[in-house]
C-alpha cells in the first residue's frame, strides 16, 4: 500500500459577501478499507494537434495494469497550456467521431460532456472504469495542446 | 466579477521509488475570458437517509450554458470507510466517492437530463455530503411549478 494525499483549497474574498475558504484533504484508499491505493499510471503527458475527439483514459487492460471497475480509483487531468481561450472538452463515453451528446443508454456512439479545461485548469474525479466509461477529450484548437493525466487505481 | 482560486496538491512518498509532488493553482474564469466566475450555489451540507438517487445539480430545460465554464465540488463526509456515494452525469457513472473522498470537476451543462449531476448513496443509514457549484450560468435551478 501507499499513502497518497490530495488537498483541495478553494478561496475567494468576494464571491459572496462573507467570502469563501474551503480546504479538504483526502487520503486515497481502496474501496471500503483504510488501505491506500498502490497502483498508478504514472504522470502521462500527451500533445494533441487536432480537434479530433480521442480516448484519453480507456477502461480495461492497459500497459500500466488493469484498473478494477467500480471501486475507489481517482483521476487527475490538467490542461498544461496558458490560454484563456483554448480549452479541452472532457467527456465520458465513446470517442468515435460521430459520438453524439446523449444518454449513453440510447445506443450507438455517444458521450456525455463534463465540461471544459482551459489553460492551467485541472480536475480530480473518481474513475468508474466500467464498460463505455472511457474518459475522452477534444481540444478546441488544432494548435498544440498538452494534457497531463494520472490515474490512481486498485 | 469575483476572484476565486482553487489549488490542488497531490503528494506521496511511497507510491513510487521517488516522491510524488504535484501542485496546481488556477483562478476560476468565465469561459474564454479572464473575468472571474461570479455565482455560486453556496456550500451545501446535507444528510441523506435513503439510497435514492438525487440531483444536486440539475440542468434547466432550454438553459444555454453549454459553452460556460463552471466548477463542481462534491465530498463524502462520512467517516465509515465502507460507505460511498456514486456520482453520475446523466446515465454515465463518473465514479465512487468513499468516506472522506472529494472531487473537483468542470461542468458545462448542455442538456436537461443528459448533463444532470446525480448522487446515489450506498446506504440508507445516514450520510453527510457536501457540494457546491461555482459558475456563471443563466440558471441551474428549475422554475417554481407555480410560476
Amino acid at each position: 500500500m501507499a499513502t497518497i494525499n490530495a488537498t483541495l483549497s478553494v478561496s475567494s474574498g468576494d464571491l459572496s459577501s462573507n467570502g469563501l475558504s474551503l480546504s479538504k484533504t483526502m487520503t486515497m484508499t481502496k474501496a471500503g478499507t483504510a488501505t491506500g491505493l498502490e497502483f498508478s499510471s504514472g504522470l502521462i503527458r500527451r500533445k494533441l494537434t487536432a480537434t479530433t475527439l480521442i480516448d484519453l483514459v480507456t477502461v480495461g487492460a492497459q500497459m500500466y495494469g488493469t484498473p478494477t471497475a467500480s471501486v475507489a480509483n481517482k483521476l487527475y487531468v490538467k490542461n498544461t497550456g496558458s490560454s484563456s481561450t483554448d480549452y479541452i472538452d472532457v467527456a465520458i463515453g465513446d470517442s468515435e467521431t460521430d459520438s453524439g451528446e446523449e444518454l449513453l443508454a440510447t445506443g450507438g456512439n455517444s458521450k456525455i460532456t463534463l465540461g471544459r479545461l482551459y489553460g492551467g485548469e485541472w480536475m480530480l474525479i473518481p474513475f468508474e472504469g466500467s464498460t463505455n466509461n472511457d474518459i475522452i477529450v477534444a481540444p478546441s484548437t488544432a494548435e498544440a495542446t498538452t494534457i497531463e493525466w494520472m490515474l490512481f487505481f486498485e | 466579477m469575483a476572484t476565486t482560486t482553487a489549488s490542488l496538491t497531490l503528494t506521496s512518498t511511497d507510491l513510487f521509488d521517488d516522491s510524488l509532488s504535484i501542485s496546481n493553482t488556477s483562478t476560476l474564469y468565465k469561459a474564454g475570458t479572464t473575468i472571474g466566475l461570479d455565482q455560486t450555489t453556496g456550500l451545501t451540507k446535507t444528510y441523506v437517509t435513503a439510497t435514492q438517487q438525487f440531483d444536486p445539480f440539475p440542468v434547466v430545460k432550454d438553459a444555454t450554458n453549454a459553452n460556460e465554464n463552471g466548477r463542481v465540488y462534491i465530498a463524502n463526509m462520512s467517516e465509515e470507510e465502507t460507505e460511498y456515494i456514486t456520482v453520475s452525469i446523466g446515465d454515465a457513472v463518473i465514479g465512487r466517492l468513499y468516506a472522506g473522498d472529494f472531487m473537483w470537476m468542470p461542468w458545462s451543462p448542455r442538456a436537461q437530463h443528459v448533463n444532470d449531476i446525480e448522487i446515489t448513496p450506498s446506504v440508507a443509514t445516514g450520510m453527510w455530503i457536501e457540494y457546491m457549484a461555482i459558475h456563471n450560468f443563466a440558471n441551474i435551478y428549475p422554475d417554481s411549478a407555480d410560476s
